[in-house]
């Protein structure tokens, strides 16, 4: 492990050690284990705070705070999902924050623009760039106007990708709380989107 | 009464009726739908359903772009890694915590001599009330060292004990301990933004 460290190959290909491994040194306090895990897990946890937070620095922030807690705290971790508490504890962070943000309102310059990913591979006309750009704008705005938990709910399931039972763990909820949350999450999201394009029928 | 109401009547209300909530019970059911979460009988009912109702595949279309749209949402590179930085063990909060507290204490004592300064508490073992200055003239002279202890005594107010000393001695400590608590809250919370990067 040492010499892989050494060698400086931080990524899983080039140091294959299993997840439950790395976790159990890091609770012996190994800070270069538990940095891999951060390598492996920092794409996700930043995009479901940047997506929760719709700005860059604040995700950058939370995520930041959301290892070092998950660090201190990897003692309480009783294993199970990994990535699920890893998110449980991101998802406490944007809370916390969002509600800071509430007190505080800022109009921050750091959003990030969301430019939806295309169908097809082919180059788009400067028209279809447009209007991918301005519906990336709708989304984005439609996903700031939901519930804090609904937006959570709907993140994890359709952006992230997870499936119900580890989004119940990711909100320490039941599935029944989870499905009604993705369904109520969606219909406003339509109805949200329903005023601003004609996508639908 | 209900030869007032055709039979045909009523019944196209209670269908009407049973439509309807079958419309309500189906519209929280098209999102677990989409995402395989029911169970086949469910699937069977739903897709019996939007079979014999526009609304609700409309519905169900409409669900489904939502759906797609958000799929396209991309994963975004972070700009910056959250690898934490390796750190000697921060001690500095225990010394940091005893210094604030000492600090408070000595600010607690000055404040109290101040006051009783002010207040003339300590005047109790004033200097004049056991020996006056004509004693002094009338039984020494000024070289024995008397009148050094006059002059001494002169600065320290005429107290029996030294307070101007105390008072000097204890806003030493107090800036003392004061600037070492300040720089070291400043160290500390220099290095704490830091591990958070």
């Amino acid at each position: 492990m040492r010499v892989c460290l050494d060698e400086g190959a931080m990524s899983d290909r080039m140091c294959p050690m299993e997840e439950e491994e790395l976790i159990e040194r890091s609770k012996q306090g190994d800070l270069d284990c538990f940095n891999l895990l951060v390598e492996r897990y920092q794409r996700q946890v930043y995009n479901l705070c940047l997506r929760m937070l719709d700005n860059t620095h604040d995700a950058e922030d939370v995520t930041q705070c959301a290892f070092i807690s998950a660090f201190k705290g990897i003692g309480r971790f009783k294993g199970g999902n990994f990535r699920a508490w890893l998110f449980r504890i991101a998802a406490n962070g944007c809370r916390d924050q969002l509600r800071l943000l509430r007190r505080r309102p800022t109009s921050s310059l750091d959003a990030l623009p969301l430019d939806l990913e295309l169908e097809d591979r082919r180059a788009p006309s400067p028209e279809e760039y447009a209007i991918n750009q301005e519906l990336g704008e709708h989304i984005r705005h439609a996903l700031a106007g939901l519930p804090a938990d609904q937006r959570l709910a709907v993140i994890l399931r359709d952006i992230m990708g997870l499936d119900y039972e580890e989004i119940a763990q990711s909100t320490a909820s039941s599935l029944g709380t989870v499905k009604s949350r993705i369904s109520r999450g969606r219909a406003r999201l339509r109805e949200h989107l329903r005023q601003y394009v004609e996508l639908f029928p | 009464m209900w030869n007032f109401f055709p039979r045909d009547f009523v019944c196209i209300y209670r269908e009407m009726f049973k439509r309807k909530r079958e419309c309500k019970k189906l519209k929280g059911m098209l999102s677990p739908y989409i995402d395989g979460q029911l169970s086949p009988s469910e699937v069977k009912g739903v897709e019996r359903h939007i079979e014999e109702c526009d609304a609700c595949r409309r519905e169900l279309e409409s669900l489904r772009a939502v759906v797609g749209l958000l799929h396209r949402v991309p994963m975004v590179a972070p700009r910056r890694s959250f690898t934490i930085a390796a750190r000697a063990p921060i001690r500095r909060p225990v010394a940091l915590r005893a210094l604030r507290v000492a600090t408070a204490v000595a600010v607690l004592m000055l404040v109290f001599v101040f006051a009783g300064d002010a207040l003339h508490l300590f005047e109790e073992g004033r200097v004049e009330d056991r020996s006056t200055p004509q004693e002094y003239t009338a039984t020494s002279t000024p070289m024995d060292g008397e009148g050094l202890d006059t002059e001494l005594k002169a600065f320290e107010g005429g107290y029996a004990w030294p307070v101007r000393y105390v008072e000097l001695a204890l806003m030493g400590v107090v800036v003392v301990l004061g600037g070492t608590t300040v720089s070291l809250w400043q160290r500390t919370r220099e290095r704490e933004r830091a591990v958070k990067g």
